[in-house]
Formats: C-alpha cells, sequence, structure tokens
C-alpha cells in the first residue's frame, strides 16, 4: 500500500473538500490523518446557481486537513 | 457533485481516476507523527504551505462562508445595484465613499480593495446615469494616470502603493472625452440649479406655499454638493493631464510651452481647492450605510449602493490581509485638500535655478509636509524636475546646471569665462566634461532619495555616500591636474581644493542627514546619545562650517584678484561685499552645531550622574552600537571616518576634567544653547524650521539654567527627551 503511495508523489491530484471547492495540484505529502499538501496548487469554485463560474485562483503550496477532503483523483497517464 | 468537479476542471488534461478509499486505506498505515513524501521535500518546505479551510489562511473561503458576494453582473440581476434613477443623495454617497477608496489606496492597500470595490467601476459602459458614469470614467482615468505618474518617477516601495492584481481596468475612453463627460454632467448640473433658483424667485412672492418651498430648499442644496463635488473632479482631473502632458511630452516641448502649463495648472488646481469647503459642509448628505450589521473579521463591512468589499477577494494573493479600514469621508476629503496644497506647493519647483536650490527644495518638501507626504506627489516633484533623465525640466543638462552651480557655490578658475588654463590644453576642458558628466547621477540619486517615503531615506543616504565618495576621489585628481596647469600659466594661480570641497560638502550634508535621521526614525535609545551629538557636534557640523568658510574665502580670493585686474570696477565691489558667499548657511551650520553641543554636553553630565538608562546585556557593548551607527561614514576618505577608539581618547580628557562636576558640563551646555539661540535669531528670513529649533534651544536653555541653579535639585527619575516640536532636535524635559 505504501508503494500505492509513493507511486502517486509528484503526480498530480484533484482533491475536493467539504465546501465544494476543487484543488488541483502536485501531490508531494501525506500522513496518517490523510492531509494531504499539493504544490502549485489551483483553485476551483463550483459554479454558483446562476451558472457564474469564478475564475480558478492560483494557490502555489497548499495543506489540506483529512479532515476536509471529500475525494481524491490522481491523474493516470 | 461529481459532475461539477468534472466540468470545472478541464478534463482534456488530465485523466483523472478516483482513488479516495484507497488513499484513506493507504495512509492508514502510516505511522502516527509519520510524513509520507520524496527526498527533495522536507518538514521545512512543509511548514510554509497554507492552510485549507482555515479562517484566517484561507481566503477563498470566506466567499463561500458569509453572505454571498455579488459582481457587477450578478448585482444588477438581482436588483441590488441602480444603474439608473440614482437619487442625488445616492450619487453624492457614492462620489464620497470613492474618494475614501482613492485616498486609501493612495495611502499603499491595494486597488483591488480599496477603488476597485466600487462596481460601478467595473463596467462604467453599463451604468446609465450619466452622472455615475462620466464620474467613475474619470475615476478610473486618475487611477491609470496616477499610476503611470508613481512608475515612472520610481521613487516608491512596495509599502508605498499597490499594483493591480490581475485587474484589468475597463476604461477605454481618451482624456479628452473623459473630461467632457463629466463636464457635460457638470453643467447639467448647474442648468437644474439655475431652474430652480428662477422658480423660486418667483415663489418667494406667494410664500403660503412653505413645504415646497422647504423641498425646494432641500435640493438645491443637494444640486450644489453635488455640483461642487463635480467641478472638484473635473479640475483635479485636468491639473493631472495637464501635468501628464508636461511630464510625459516634455522633451519636445520648448520652454515658453512649457511655463504655459504650469500656470494652467496652478489656476485648476487653486479653483479646485475652492471647493472643499463647500464639500465639508456637505458631507452627511450623502446616503450612508445601514450601520446596523456590524463589520465582521473577514474583511467585510457595511456599505453603501454600489461598494463590495469582497469583490476581488480572489485576486488576491493567497495570503494578504483581509480587511482594509477605509477612509472615513471626512477624512478622505481632508486628505485631498492636502493634496491639492501639496501639489500646488510642487509646482513651485520651476523657482528653483541652481541645483543646490532645487535640492534644498526637494529635502524641504521630503521633511516639512505635514501630514507627509504621499507617494503621488512625491512622484510628481520628481518627474517635473527631471522628466528625462539628466535633463532638468526636460531642457537643460544636469550636467551643465551643475557646472553653474558649482561656478556660483565656489568660483573656480577653470570655469571663469576667460580662463586661460585652456588657452593651451584641450585636455583640460574635456576632463572638466567629463567630471560634471560623472556628476549628474550621484547627484540625480540625491534628489531621488529625497523622493522616497522618509523611512527608506537613511540606507539610501549610505548608498548615495559610496557614490559620492568615487567622485571625490575623480574631484581631487581633477583639481590637482588643473593645478599643475595653472600653475604654469602667466600669472600662476592655484586650483587646489576647488571641486574636491564641492563634494565635500555633499558628503557632509548626506552624514549629517544620515545621522539625523535616526533621531526621525528613533532608532537610537538615550545611551547612544553621547556619541551622536558628539559626532554632529565636534565633527560633522565643525567640518561643514569650515568647508563653507573655505568656500567663501576662495571665491573672495578670486574676486578681489578680478577687481585688481579689472580697476574700473571699484564701484561694483563696494557692492558686492555686502555679505558673504554663504553666509546664511554657514550661520545656519554655526547654529546647529551648538545646538547639538549643548545636547552633547548634557547627555554627559547626565550619564555622570547616571540619569541614562544604560542596556544590560554585555553583548551589546558601546563600542559595537558605536561602530554599527557609524558603519556607513567608512566607505567615505574625507572626512576620515572616526574610530570607537579615537573618540574615547578624545572625550576622555573632558570627561577626567569634569568627572566629579557634572555642573561644570551643565555650564558649558547653557553657553551652547544660549550660542544655538542667539544664531538662529540672526538668520535672516527664518523658516518654519529655523523658528521651532530657536525655541527648542531656548527652552533647553532655561532647563539647563535651572538644573544649574539647584531649583530642581537631584535628578529623581530619567530625563525625557520630547521630539513633538521637532522630529530631530529634542527638548529635554526634566520631571
Amino acid at each position: 500500500m505504501r508503494e500505492k503511495l509513493e507511486s502517486w508523489l509528484n503526480k498530480n491530484m484533484k482533491i475536493e473538500m467539504t465546501d465544494g471547492r476543487v484543488l488541483i495540484g502536485i501531490f508531494l505529502c501525506t500522513d496518517c490523518h490523510q492531509n494531504v499538501i499539493l504544490g502549485s496548487c489551483v483553485e476551483y469554485v463550483k459554479p454558483d446557481d446562476d451558472g457564474y463560474t469564478e475564475d480558478a485562483r492560483a494557490l502555489g503550496l497548499a495543506m489540506v486537513p483529512g479532515q476536509h477532503i471529500v475525494s481524491i483523483c490522481v491523474d493516470a497517464p | 457533485m461529481e459532475k461539477n468537479c468534472e466540468s470545472i476542471a478541464n478534463d482534456t488534461k488530465f485523466n483523472w481516476k478516483e482513488v479516495t478509499n484507497e488513499f484513506i486505506a493507504a495512509t492508514g498505515e502510516l505511522k502516527l507523527g509519520e510524513l509520507l513524501h520524496d527526498e527533495m521535500f522536507g518538514l521545512f518546505e512543509a511548514m510554509s504551505a497554507i492552510e485549507m479551510m482555515d479562517p484566517k489562511m484561507d481566503a477563498g473561503m470566506l466567499c463561500n462562508r458569509s453572505k454571498k458576494v455579488l459582481n457587477f453582473d450578478q448585482a444588477l440581476a438581482c436588483g441590488k445595484l441602480k444603474v439608473n434613477n440614482l437619487t442625488i443623495e445616492e450619487q453624492i454617497g457614492i462620489i464620497d465613499d470613492t474618494c475614501g477608496c482613492l485616498i486609501t489606496w493612495l495611502e499603499g492597500h491595494s486597488l483591488a480593495q480599496t477603488v476597485f470595490t466600487n462596481l460601478y467601476l467595473h463596467n462604467p459602459n453599463a451604468v446609465e446615469d450619466k452622472c455615475i458614469r462620466a464620474f467613475s470614467v474619470v475615476v478610473l482615468k486618475l487611477v491609470a494616470i496616477v499610476k503611470d505618474f508613481v512608475t515612472k518617477a520610481n521613487v516608491v516601495e512596495e509599502e508605498d502603493i499597490q499594483p493591480l492584481y490581475g485587474f484589468v481596468m475597463p476604461c477605454d475612453y481618451s482624456d479628452n472625452k473623459a473630461c467632457a463627460m463629466i463636464r457635460d454632467v457638470e453643467e447639467e448640473v448647474q442648468r437644474k440649479l439655475k431652474a430652480i433658483q428662477k422658480d423660486s424667485t418667483k415663489q418667494n412672492c406667494s410664500e403660503n406655499d412653505s413645504e415646497k418651498y422647504f423641498q425646494q430648499e432641500n435640493e438645491q442644496q443637494l444640486l450644489l454638493a453635488l455640483y461642487v463635488r463635480l467641478k472638484f473632479f473635473r479640475l483635479f482631473f485636468q491639473s493631472l493631464i495637464l501635468l501628464k502632458k508636461e511630464i510625459f511630452n516634455k522633451v519636445q516641448y520648448k520652454k515658453l510651452v512649457v511655463s504655459a502649463n504650469v500656470e494652467d495648472i496652478e489656476k485648476h488646481l487653486q479653483q479646485s481647492s475652492e471647493t472643499f469647503q463647500f464639500w465639508q459642509q456637505t458631507l452627511s448628505m450623502g446616503v450612508q450605510p445601514d450601520t446596523n450589521s456590524d463589520p465582521d473579521a473577514h474583511g467585510d463591512y457595511p456599505t453603501i449602493m454600489g461598494f463590495e468589499p469582497l469583490v476581488n477577494q480572489r485576486l488576491l494573493p493567497p495570503t494578504f490581509p483581509r480587511r482594509v479600514l477605509m477612509r472615513t469621508r471626512k477624512e478622505a476629503v481632508n486628505y485631498i485638500e492636502c493634496l491639492v496644497s501639496r501639489l500646488r506647493h510642487v509646482c513651485k519647483v520651476y523657482d528653483c535655478s541652481t541645483f543646490h536650490s532645487a535640492l534644498d527644495f526637494f529635502t524641504d518638501f521630503s521633511k516639512s509636509s505635514s501630514p507627509s507626504s504621499c507617494v503621488l506627489s512625491r512622484s510628481i516633484l520628481q518627474l517635473l524636475y527631471l522628466p528625462a533623465p539628466g535633463l532638468v525640466f526636460g531642457v537643460q543638462p544636469l550636467s551643465e546646471l551643475l557646472r553653474e552651480t558649482v561656478r556660483q557655490f565656489i568660483k573656480p578658475p577653470s570655469l571663469q569665462t576667460k580662463s586661460q588654463i585652456f588657452a593651451n590644453n584641450s585636455q583640460a576642458k574635456e576632463y572638466i566634461e567629463v567630471f560634471f558628466n560623472h556628476c549628474a547621477r550621484p547627484m540625480t540619486s540625491l534628489l531621488q532619495i529625497s523622493g522616497h517615503n522618509r523611512a527608506r531615506q537613511r540606507e539610501k543616504l549610505a548608498q548615495a555616500l559610496e557614490e559620492l565618495a568615487t567622485l571625490q576621489d575623480e574631484a581631487e585628481k581633477l583639481d590637482s591636474f588643473l593645478n599643475n596647469i595653472s600653475q604654469k600659466l602667466d600669472t600662476p594661480l592655484s586650483h587646489m581644493g576647488y571641486f574636491s570641497t564641492w563634494i565635500l560638502y555633499h558628503i557632509l550634508r548626506v552624514m549629517i542627514q544620515y545621522l539625523l535621521s535616526g533621531f526621525e526614525l528613533e532608532l537610537y535609545s538615550t545611551h547612544e546619545y553621547p556619541y551622536i551629538f558628539w559626532y554632529l557636534y565636534e565633527f560633522l557640523y565643525g567640518w561643514m562650517v569650515s568647508t563653507l568658510n573655505r568656500a567663501s574665502n576662495l571665491i573672495q580670493e578670486q574676486e578681489s584678484q578680478n577687481d585688481q585686474k579689472g580697476r574700473g570696477s571699484k564701484k561694483s565691489k563696494a557692492k558686492k561685499r555686502k555679505q558673504k558667499p554663504h553666509f546664511r548657511e554657514t550661520l545656519l551650520n554655526q547654529a546647529f552645531q551648538q545646538l547639538c553641543g549643548g545636547y552633547y554636553k548634557t547627555v554627559c553630565a547626565f550619564k555622570l550622574q547616571g540619569k541614562l538608562k544604560l542596556p544590560k546585556a554585555a553583548l551589546n557593548t558601546d563600542q559595537i552600537r558605536h561602530e554599527h551607527r557609524f558603519a556607513a561614514f567608512n566607505s567615505v576618505i574625507a572626512p576620515p571616518p572616526v574610530s570607537y577608539n579615537q573618540y574615547k581618547d578624545m572625550t576622555e580628557q573632558m570627561s577626567l576634567a569634569n568627572r566629579q562636576n557634572p555642573n561644570e558640563l551643565y555650564a558649558t551646555a547653557c553657553k551652547c544653547f544660549q550660542q544655538a539661540k542667539i544664531l538662529f535669531e540672526n538668520i535672516p528670513e527664518p523658516n518654519e524650521e529655523i523658528c521651532s529649533c530657536m525655541k527648542i534651544a531656548k527652552t533647553n536653555y532655561v532647563v539647563i539654567k535651572l538644573l544649574l541653579s539647584g531649583h530642581i535639585g537631584e535628578l529623581k527619575t530619567y530625563p525625557e527627551f520630547d521630539f513633538s516640536v521637532d522630529k530631530v532636535f529634542p527638548i529635554i524635559r526634566i520631571l
């Protein structure tokens, strides 16, 4: 299982948070609480009811606490 | 929800594979506190990550949590924003609050969090209300012009002004078009006003309808208030356009056209300053925000229609101040009033004909502006004087002006019109030319330094000293080269110490400014005062006075030689001798020298009596502090830096003699302060600064005299140094 985690390191990762925002960045680090650190991270906000979408926002290095993670996707080449 | 994510994150680039459960299972195997990471990534890097969903660090979170933030289109769609049929109260409120935003921006906050919280500025073309549309366009143009000035002058630091964060300014009107728009609205308001006035004079006969009368009166006041604001913005905008022309198109203009511009600028600014009184009186007329809802900690605060504090939140860097405290309407108008008077003052720079007078103008402007000058007025001053590098007012090469300035300062024989030095030496001429070309850059940086904010000037002065030191070396070589030639002339004359004296004068100026700025910035603690004041009193001001004397003597020498040559000029001689050259400046420096002397003796006596707070830490020795304070002076050869040991040796004798008797020191301090007072009184046409120094010298004299006479008795507490009258020279207070 550990190998699997290591194989994901430095790959693009998409994390959806509890408040609906989606973060896409490079998977750099994690621990037993599923806290994840993403590098060169970009934040996307889900469109509101009128269908208006806000622009993505560059965050840089960001840590997502495990308790706020809803789903995780990995970029499979 | 899954669908949303898919649509947001452009899927063509990635091939996402859901791994949530696998991930949770895998991380479960990690031990507590164990980090899984690459070799290149460690705990240290991890520490600098911003934490998502943390209310302090995560700016994006706000938008999702508190009330919905509407942009221009959304606010318009749901009827929260009116683009037509605005009441006059609303118009006035919007204008006044926008002023608050503008000022907050000029004080260093980001545009996105200040001016562009005004939604009307996001899309002025969609605003049907002519007044607000014209106003919005003018504000956008103003922001652009201010940005141009500030960028070009380059006397800006990150704390002075913030650039846009990816915000595209939606303005495609020309300056003239924008001006015409606001003028139209202004005239329309004026017409309405006249109509009401006519109406009310008619009605005066039948006063029975008092309610209608009252209503009309009210509307008239409102229109007048609006009119005054529009008029101000039109005039202010026009003067900035003229300034822009003056600065950016300068090189192509002839001098005559230019001065006409300046007259217009002055006229516009003067007229615009007439609006402030009525503006102040009518501040309460605009709509006010609903203050029932308290401002929350996340940057949201109650606003009137058209303002949304959080609208640009996503444009800001992830870690950025959340809440910007906006200036109130009253503060904004006060600030603008000061700004206009500063700009009017800045335009007077055209009266400075010599480089020294310009330099004095620049340093005085930086020093005396109260409230301290903003980045806009500072930038404009720089640009008016040197619109293009090395070209004073865009016309005269700076090197040429410097040559003229040196001619006035010390009259070097080589710069006299009929100098024989060049008769058979073309090289000499070239060397002088090169020297002044080299001077242009360091002298420009002296001007630029005074354009920076006060706190940044100190470090830059230290850098300027290095440049001046190189120049000093060159000046000395040039002097001795010219001396070699002039000694061999038919009537031999000396050319020693002319150019080098001029450079020395500037070095001393910078050194004094450097030390004094430490007081203004509150860098020194009181136990450091002895050597700071010693350096100023015994050393820098002393050198300055002798440098000025030397210059004045050399001028007089030259003149007497000239007089001997031309016998017929006896009459003019009598006229000239009225006053020694550099009379005023010498006197001033002598006065400051005595003032510092007074402080020096006083703090020495305090020290002897153990009345200066000393630091406790052993690592923090006097010597280390001393070396740190004067480290910047080490780059200069003349005046030679005084090391700590030299300072100790020089002061030891005095303190030995007075060890038992601080009264002796107080007595000399008294004399110094008195001397300073007399010298200040003798200065012709004293300015505000000199007057307050006079007052300080006088007060200190009295205080020390009291100490000396024993009326106060033994000092019980530490004496206080009160910088409220002058930022540099304190009043000594004994409690």
